[in-house]
């Protein structure tokens, strides 16, 4: 029986409910410091002083580091910004400017806070418009002596990170000959990725390299970061990984590991640090804010002629991977829907904030939200359904992606809206909802129980890549029949390797899933593999692992049929049992076949590399991409079904559909708590999580704050998986973790945006956002004041109390 | 935070997953770090520390509480459970044993509070409603899963147990 679609246990559950699981935030060696971060209290300044004098006369500190004491130079992930402590100027709230080590933990926490740095403080660059207005203080006066990784040229200007322009040049032609043109402005703020595990690191230094212990989920993007920052080799940094408590793209790139690093060198002892729940939020990577303006041209046939789309998002103080992220808006205007001409410029600015950087899904949840709000905007405008509107404007087989790249199966796309329409038909849920709607409206009498709640639904869709970066794997038949793989790749809780990857191991050698372990990340011991984003674990390590483990069978079969004295061809795998085909009594067991193996042409082991070629594009497409394609795509409609309380401004989401295309289901129940957990981020994203900047600084500073979606606000998704093949997957799987997060948003509010009749541009989408808006509506108006009289029913007592509102 | 020089400390007795115990503990110790680092549990995990994500939950005297916002002190003559004592060296309890077949683990580090808060819900209703469940999640941030494979556990947890205590 196969292994593939069955759901095996993962390794690691054991260990994670018994409490044994060792995560990062755990690690502690005899005789380490502790080093805790001095950061600058203020958005934007001066540094006129660093007084480490308070905070050396705290018990237990040894020393107080500033920018003097470190490496000088800036580094970064494409711009090369960013200064190992700030020296002259401070650019966001948050920002390191001191490192305190003491013997101990409380010491070296007491000791930042006692650090005085005395800064005089300017008025911040807090927003990308302001950002982009003429004359505004660059962030960065020195801008342009900042080194772009390989020399690309990404645009930068000033305030402006990077540029992404695609320009076919005629668009004003088709603006003339449009008998409609609608335009909009989609505005989305950041989302903490709320990871729950802190950011820690645990360093030492041995024999001229440093050691460093770390949950992180790209183990070879930290060692050649930390090498970058301390000025060394990447062959002197060895990254060895530990369990994560949730990254969600927090722990892709460097945070505390370098500042560890150079202390261990420094005192010849291990060094711990870890961030506080405030740093936490004052530091993390959020997803970028953003805005995107979008003006359509359109027949009154319904077909987009152009369609001209401007966007900014926000860098934060330092460029991060904001210059790739730009390339992404290329792959959703009119990669779903045919746009027409394009003109596309994105914009990634700096601001005096904290650097934004990557969460589950990047740019595609507002990129989305706007592409799909602007669908309902034109639909409604020519009055058309919002479903058959959708429909037709369908890209098809054989279109062309703004790259050039060519659309070779969106039509799963168009088997996705059949396949979501079988379960919740569009038509009974729109009429439905009208006649609910018309009985609240206020030239009616009330006649249904629920006046104050009216129903709304929408739809979102969107096609996702598949991570294409490089993976490596080595597969090893132990002497007792068992399999061991050894990779980085890394667990970041979705269990594509504490499941998935074991799998297809265990699938292609003939193995039970639990005879087959995998390695814990280490830079030293595994080929390169870039780590745990953008689903690419099962699809790229994946390939890696089937080819190595394919490699290792034929070396199975080759030394069983000398054993058994048949044809390799003849031989059957099965639980670990080499068998002749039709002869059962003739076998032997892998352990017999890799004993003799071992002692005779030596271990049966093989490796295997696997990076996904980009798909045919044109180069010249746009200036400043450095994504140039999209690829191993996925395919996703999302369906939501919302209530609006008009008294409280709630909103309750009553039914949530997934339609979404996987190539191949290995662990269809870790699908599911994928497809699950990424629809509750994105109806936090959608709803109620709050990420403000007052004058450049987070005005939310604890998880309660922060409006994270509990177990009573998530309704259970309901879920079709729809299963195409991918010819370079291992047994055709494609990624599937990352994207169900990406159309929620967009579906969201579609549907609150349907239920009251106002347009919801701006997310989140809060009880305050509904009333207000509402009641700036005259129509909306009405509908609540209709609302909030009272409804009497039979026996003449109120019904308010007893109306049904789900949660 | 132990250790800091200086600060009074105050003796208690308890019992933490079934063993005696007799400390001196910091005035401004909270119960996670005596369990972290004087006891070496590390299953109760250290998160937001504000008695928000509930990732730090230990039952005391069979009731949950945030064991990052409670002072050591206060545990004197109490009993505290912790995630490593619910199934202790033998198997899984039902209900972790309903998380690795609900798939309810992902990356596990919420799982040690969410189990205690279950662990505490089925002793003092062992058949729960759904809403139940949910409810008493309230104090418990999971980012990963979304909660329904969490909820789907429990409420098979709870069938398993009144199964076996009925049989």
């Amino acid at each position: 029986m196969s292994l593939l679609g069955s759901n095996p246990a993962r390794s690691d559950a054991d260990a994670k409910l018994r409490g044994e699981a060792v995560f990062g935030a755990d690690l502690a060696r005899p005789g380490m410091l502790w080093a805790s971060i001095s950061r600058s209290p203020v958005a934007a300044g001066r540094i006129r002083s660093i007084d480490s004098g308070p905070a050396l006369k705290v018990d237990g500190v040894l020393d107080v580091l500033t920018a003097a004491d470190v490496p000088d130079g800036r580094t970064g992930v494409i711009v090369n910004d960013i200064p190992f402590l700030a020296a002259d100027y401070v650019a966001y709230e948050g920002e390191p400017v001191a490192i305190v080590v003491a013997d101990n933990r409380s010491a070296a926490d007491a000791g930042a806070q006692a650090v005085d740095i005395d800064i005089e403080p300017t008025e911040p660059v807090s927003t990308p418009e302001q950002a982009l207005a003429p004359g505004v203080r660059l962030v960065h006066p020195d801008w342009n002596r900042f080194a772009v990784t390989g020399g690309a040229d990404i645009g930068r200007d000033g305030n402006v990170v990077a540029e992404v322009v695609h320009d076919p040049g005629d668009l004003d032609e088709a603006f003339a000959a449009a008998d409609v043109v609608v335009e909009g402005t989609y505005r989305t703020p950041r989302q903490y990725q709320a990871h729950l595990e802190p950011k820690m690191a645990l360093a030492t230094y041995e024999s001229g390299r440093y050691v460093i212990e770390v949950s992180h989920q790209y183990p070879f993007r930290l060692r050649d970061r930390v090498a970058q920052m301390l000025g060394v080799a990447p062959s002197a940094v060895r990254v060895v990984g530990h369990h994560i408590g949730g990254g969600f793209g927090a722990k892709l790139d460097v945070s505390l590991e370098a500042f560890a690093a150079l202390l261990a060198r420094r005192y010849r002892r291990p060094v711990r640090m870890q961030h506080a729940a405030l740093e936490e939020r004052l530091v993390a990577p959020c997803r970028a804010n953003a805005l995107v303006s979008i003006r359509s041209a359109v027949s009154g046939d319904g077909t987009i002629l152009a369609t001209d789309v401007e966007i900014v998002s926000d860098s934060g103080a330092y460029a991060n991977n904001g210059p790739a992220l730009s390339a992404i808006p290329m792959f959703v205007f009119g990669s779903i829907y045919r746009v027409g001409t394009a003109r596309i410029r994105t914009r990634n600015v700096y601001t005096n904030t904290a650097p934004t950087g990557a969460y589950r899904g990047v740019n595609g949840p507002w990129l989305v939200f706007a592409n799909e709000r602007h669908m309902d905007a034109i639909a409604d405008a020519l009055g058309r359904d919002r479903r058959e509107f959708r429909l037709a404007s369908l890209a098809r087989d054989g279109d062309l992606m703004r790259n050039g790249q060519p659309l070779e199966e969106i039509s799963i796309l168009r088997e996705a809206f059949d396949r979501v329409d079988e379960l919740a038909p569009w038509r009974d849920i729109v009429s439905r909802n009208q006649r609910q709607r018309d009985a609240a409206a206020p030239s009616s009498p009330p006649a249904e129980s629920d006046a104050d709640v009216l129903r709304g639904a929408g739809q979102a869709a969107a096609i996702w890549l598949t991570n294409p970066m490089p993976g490596h794997a080595t597969v090893k038949l132990n002497e007792d029949g068992t399999a061991t793989v050894i990779t980085s790749a890394t667990e970041n809780g979705s269990g594509a390797v504490a499941t998935g990857l074991r799998q297809i191991a265990a699938e292609t050698l003939g193995l039970a899933a639990d005879a087959v372990t995998i390695t814990m990340p280490d830079t030293d011991a595994t080929g390169y593999d870039a780590g745990s984003q953008g689903s690419r674990t099962t699809h790229v390590v994946g390939r890696a692992i089937a080819d190595a483990s394919a490699e290792v069978r034929s070396q199975v079969l080759d030394r069983a049929s000398q054993m058994l004295e048949a044809a390799p061809e003849d031989l059957t795998i099965d639980d670990g049992v080499v068998a002749v085909a039709g002869v059962p009594a003739a076998n032997l067991t892998l352990g017999a076949v890799a004993q003799a193996a071992t002692w005779s042409d030596g271990p049966i082991t093989a490796g295997a590399s696997y990076v996904t070629p980009t798909p045919p594009h044109d180069p010249v497409c746009a200036t400043g991409m450095l994504i140039k394609g999209w690829p191993t795509p996925t395919y996703h409609l999302h369906q939501a079904e919302v209530s609006v309380d008009v008294v409280t401004g709630r909103v309750t989401v009553d039914r949530y559909v997934v339609c979404q295309e996987v190539g191949r289901a290995i662990h269809p129940d870790a699908i599911a708590g994928q497809i699950q957990g990424g629809v509750a981020q994105g109806l936090g994203f959608a709803l109620s999580e709050r990420v403000d900047l007052d004058h450049g600084r987070y005005v939310q500073r604890t998880f309660k704050a922060h409006g994270l979606p509990l177990a009573e606000d998530v309704p259970k998704v309901e879920m079709i998986v729809m299963e195409h093949a991918d010819p370079a997957g291992p047994y055709g799987a494609k990624g599937a973790a990352e994207p169900p997060i990406v159309p929620v948003a967009a579906a969201v509010a579609n549907a609150v945006s349907d239920a009251i009749g106002v347009p919801f541009d701006t997310l989140p989408i809060t009880p305050e956002a509904v009333l207000e808006a509402l009641e700036a509506e005259p129509n909306g108006e009405a509908v609540a004041r209709a609302a909030r009289e009272p409804v009497l029913n039979r026996d003449g007592e109120q019904e308010r109390e007893t109306t049904g509102r789900a949660s | 935070m132990p250790g800091a020089a200086g600060e009074q400390s105050v003796s208690i007795r308890l019992i933490v997953n079934e063993r005696r115990h007799q400390l001196d503990v910091g005035a401004g110790e909270t119960l996670l770090s005596m369990l972290r680092e004087r006891l070496s549990l590390l299953g109760p995990k250290e998160a937001c520390c504000e008695g928000e994500c509930g990732a730090c939950t230990v039952l005391m005297d069979g009731a949950p509480v945030a064991s990052c916002i409670l002072a050591a002190g206060s545990t004197n003559g109490r009993t505290v459970l912790t995630v490593e004592g619910l199934a202790g060296t033998g198997e899984l309890t039902a209900l972790q044993q309903a998380f690795v077949s609900h798939a309810a683990v992902q990356c596990g580090y919420c799982t040690p509070g969410v189990l205690m808060v279950l662990t505490a819900l089925l002793e003092d209703t062992p058949d729960p409603s759904e809403a139940d469940v949910r409810r008493a999640l309230a104090g418990t941030i999971c980012r990963c899963t979304g909660y329904q494979q969490i909820v789907e556990a429990a409420l098979d947890a709870a069938q398993l147990m009144i199964r076996a205590a009925t049989s």
